[in-house]
């Protein structure tokens, strides 16, 4: 008996051990994906992440929404997941004023929240209100300065946030005053720090609204378990008004940043979709067929600094003489491509056109002007004049013997383009270039001291204008890291800004382009126009993304393998 | 001084030590540059009104002073980063991190106990034997190479390619998430327990006590395990109190390659992103934990034999 029984118990015990963890779940569909570790936060006016801007979007719905659309996410053509583009949300409908002013947003009459409230004008005006207080210390509470009326003064704490330009004016109106036309105001209106938010419940459970026992959302999705450090389960929301396009019943969100151990959940089945790949193993993935990429909006780019590399002609000399294609196709090998402004592919003008095809190469625009006898799309012809440029600066004075710092926080990749760049500017110039990598957070600390001579960053846009990118080098501005002062491309930012969409704007914005890659410029040096690289199963179809970076499972159907 | 007197002597010793590691924790903490404010989208204004609203912008020994006042009773504080405004003391304990690393530890030290020295002793019985030859390669490499490899090795072989095992064990739900985190950190300890035993068993049963109980012909079993074993275990005791630092360190690296949300991994996150209240508590947690368990190891010097003594002038 005792032998029979002992048995037994190693029979159920070598059963539990092989059965897999993620055993199919009876008929439920469920996606396993994993895009992050563990969020900061679940909640919509406080994220400032890739990551909890698409939980967001699976939970909460905006008066503007993303759906898909049948262009794919990669201008190569690959079909694995479709492009989102903006469309009305919880509004039906919106009247502008003729100065172009005032937005007037009906909303819908079937739109509920998860636990059977309806959805009011009020909840967008409390979250809006919310997310410009100074005492929120909300990392996106400078997104509506400049757009909404008061916002730039609430933040400034000049200002009662009641003042802000958004008022309910009955359940289902809600009006918005901007301080300007501002063209991309419907694309915010879809962003996710700007998703309506119960007042009741935040109020009742302060931090812990968002716990799976008290969060109330709008959108497809709504939190029902969060093992913290491990996963996030989102299921259908029933109360949704528009259950018949949700795909999934379930999306449960692998909270990780461990790449290697992602692609080994890929591998081992447990994941159906993740997007963060080793950065060595990239270009065997996607040479296998494993991995594919989608069009980001977001460029690679250098600081330099203005403090500790005076001479703008040295600076020019630098950016001239990466190779930034041996870098793409060598170094970083995600399909990313060579840049050649600091305003990123995808960003498009105000008649809805490429921005970088309607003004190209606004990196050595300027340069060809004043030395036309090189042709700057050539890259030993960049090198000439880079050569040139550094003779003319040594010999009003630069020493050329100086070693620049180049910092970088820790990372393969950012360590292989770091590597690359002194390998060019080394040969090329014949300038000592010494590598410093530290970790994000003392990174970020040298970057606002100045502490260095080139310095990397990337900048994934908020929202589908030039201006994203071209207003971060105005004077004062706290991303400005290279101390780069130039008053008449500040006055041109503000000019551009106050403007409403237009041809004028545009221009106005491209003057400012060509400014920063001008004489005295050239505080930034752009490498490459980011790709966002991911894996997903073969059987998963219509999962979706947005330009600005997020993936959205909202739309996906799995089927059996 | 008797043990009672031994025992509350080295406990004040304990919490001194521990205000000790709370201070320089604090204090280095502080002075390694970086904010649980700053992200790559904050600005200085956002940064400064958040310092203020957690008193980080007051002098540190003011700031030091408080944390100790509010954990004298009890609160440990709120995280500022990872689980914003979530107690520490909720994260560690209320969300299992805490149980899950000491699952894993203890079960590895546990594995590590229970095979390594049956282990030693076979070698040592057997010595020079090709059972001795073969398990002295194995404890050998067992020995020499680093955790992160065998775990590496072990999730390919057994998740990926077989798919015998759970590739992330998550929270250790089923009994097959368990199997390759408590192998992979019980193999190094298992191997060194093995070694240890080995030598100082070799060193017991050439005395003239084992060859005493030989000679009155006493059971081999007898005599191995009763007679030479007790006297072995000492150098594998002492070697407990550091085993059980290495594990907690070495479930840094377990848990983050088999996806296990317990302190280790937590510990690091909290590091890199300067979440200052995570990092005092997980540190404070891991080093009375310590304190603890070597505490445990003297005491458990005295029983198995008593005749070392735990006090300067002996009993």
């Amino acid at each position: 008996m005792k032998k029979v029984l002992a048995m037994a118990v190693a029979a159920s015990l070598c059963a539990a051990a092989f059965t897999p963890v993620y055993a199919a779940e009876g008929e439920e569909t469920v996606i396993n994906a994993c895009i992050a570790s563990e969020p900061e936060t679940l909640d919509p006016n406080l994220e400032s992440s890739v990551d909890g801007a698409t939980y967001a979007t699976h939970m909460f719905e905006g008066l503007v929404k993303y759906v898909p659309t049948d262009a794919p996410a990669a201008s190569d053509g690959t079909e694995y997941v479709d492009l989102l583009a903006n469309d009305m949300g919880q509004a039906e409908s919106y009247d502008v004023s003729e100065d172009g002013l005032t937005y007037t947003f009906h909303l819908r009459d079937d739109i509920f929240w998860s636990d059977g409230e309806p959805v009011k004008a009020a909840d967008f005006e409390y979250s809006w209100k919310r997310i410009v207080n100074p005492e929120t210390a909300a990392d996106y509470g400078y997104m509506l300065d400049g757009i909404v009326e008061n916002a730039a003064a609430i933040q400034a704490g000049e200002a009662d946030a009641d003042t802000l330009g958004i008022t309910a004016v009955d359940d289902k109106t809600l009006e918005i005053k901007l301080e300007a036309d501002c063209p991309y105001f419907m694309g915010i209106c879809s962003f996710a720090a700007l998703m309506p938010l119960r007042q009741d419940v935040i109020e009742e459970f302060g931090n812990e609204w968002t716990n799976p026992e008290n969060i109330v959302v709008n959108g497809p999705y709504i939190l029902t378990d969060w093992v913290h450090d491990s996963y996030l389960e989102m299921s259908v929301n029933e109360s949704y008004y528009n259950l018949d396009a949700v795909g999934p019943d379930k999306i449960r969100w692998y909270l990780s940043d461990n790449q290697t151990q992602q692609l080994s959940s890929y591998q081992g089945g447990e994941y159906d979709f993740f997007d963060t790949l080793p950065a060595d193993q990239i270009e065997s993935l996607i040479a296998s067929g494993d991995a594919h990429t989608a069009d980001q909006i977001g460029t690679y780019y250098l600081y330099l600094s203005c403090d500790n590399i005076p001479d703008w002609r040295v600076r020019a000399a630098i950016t001239l003489c990466i190779d930034r294609d041996n870098i793409v196709e060598n170094v970083s090998q995600g399909g990313q491509t060579p840049a050649s402004s600091i305003v990123a592919a995808g960003i498009t003008t105000n008649d809805g056109e490429n921005w970088t095809d309607v003004y190209p190469d606004r990196m050595y625009t300027a340069l060809s002007e004043m030395y036309p006898d090189y042709d700057l799309s050539v890259y030993s012809d960049r090198c000439d004049l880079a050569v040139q440029l550094l003779e003319e600066a040594v010999a009003d004075g630069y020493d050329a013997s100086a070693t620049i710092d180049y910092e970088y926080n820790t990372s393969d990749t950012h360590k292989a383009i770091a590597e690359a760049v002194q390998a060019d500017v080394s040969s090329v110039l014949g300038l000592d270039v010494a590598l410093n990598n530290s970790e994000w957070q003392t990174y970020t600390n040298n970057l606002s001291l100045g502490e260095f001579g080139m310095a990397r960053l990337g900048w994934i846009a908020d929202y589908d204008d030039a201006s994203t990118y071209i207003e971060l080098f105005t004077n004062g501005n706290s991303y400005n890291y290279g101390n780069w002062v130039n008053d008449e491309y500040t006055d041109l930012v503000t000019q551009a800004k106050a403007l409403p969409g237009s041809a004028e704007r545009d221009e106005l914005l491209d003057q400012a382009e060509q400014m920063l890659f001008g004489e005295g410029g050239f505080t930034v040096c752009p490498i490459y126009w980011y790709t966002q690289q991911y894996c997903i199963k073969q059987n998963i179809k219509h999962a979706a993304w947005t330009p600005l970076g997020y993936f959205v499972l909202t739309y996906a159907e799995k089927t059996a393998e | 001084m008797d043990m009672l007197g031994y025992t509350l002597k080295r406990m004040a010793i304990s919490v001194l030590t521990l205000l000790l590691v709370a201070a320089i924790t604090f204090f280095l903490m502080n002075a390694i540059p970086g904010s649980p404010f700053m992200t790559e989208k904050s600005t200085p204004q956002q940064i400064a009104l958040a310092n203020a609203k957690y008193g980080l912008d007051k002098p540190l020994i003011v700031q030091f002073g408080n944390y100790l006042k509010n954990l004298a009773k009890g609160d440990m504080g709120v995280s500022l980063k990872m689980q914003e405004g979530t107690s520490v003391s909720k994260i560690l304990f209320g969300q299992g991190k805490f149980v899950l690393s000491m699952k894993i530890g203890l079960l590895a030290l546990l594995v590590a106990v229970i095979i390594g020295i049956p282990v030693g002793v076979l070698q040592a019985y057997y010595r020079g034997r090709w059972i001795d030859n073969i398990l002295r390669v194995i404890t050998t490499m067992g020995i020499a190479m680093p955790g992160f490899v065998v775990a590496t090795l072990c999730l390919f072989e057994f998740g990926v390619t077989l798919g015998w095992l759970p590739v992330q064990s998550n929270s250790l739900e089923t009994f097959g998430a368990y199997v390759m985190p408590v192998l992979t950190l019980a193999l190094n300890p298992m191997c060194r327990i093995a070694k240890l035993t080995r030598t100082s068993m070799l060193d017991s049963i050439s005395q003239d006590y084992i060859r005493t109980a030989n000679a009155k012909g006493l059971k081999t079993r007898v005599v191995l395990f009763k007679h030479a074993l007790r006297n072995s275990l000492i150098p594998v005791i002492t070697y407990l109190g550091p085993l059980t630092a290495g594990i907690i360190t070495g479930a840094l690296v377990v848990e983050q390659i088999y996806h296990i949300p317990g302190l280790g991994n937590y510990f690091v996150s909290s590091i890199l992103n300067r979440d200052y209240p995570v990092i005092m508590g997980t540190t404070l947690l891991l080093a009375a934990l310590i304190v603890i368990m070597n505490l445990v190891v003297d005491i458990a010097y005295k029983i198995v034999d008593p005749r070392i003594n735990i006090t300067k002038k002996g009993d």
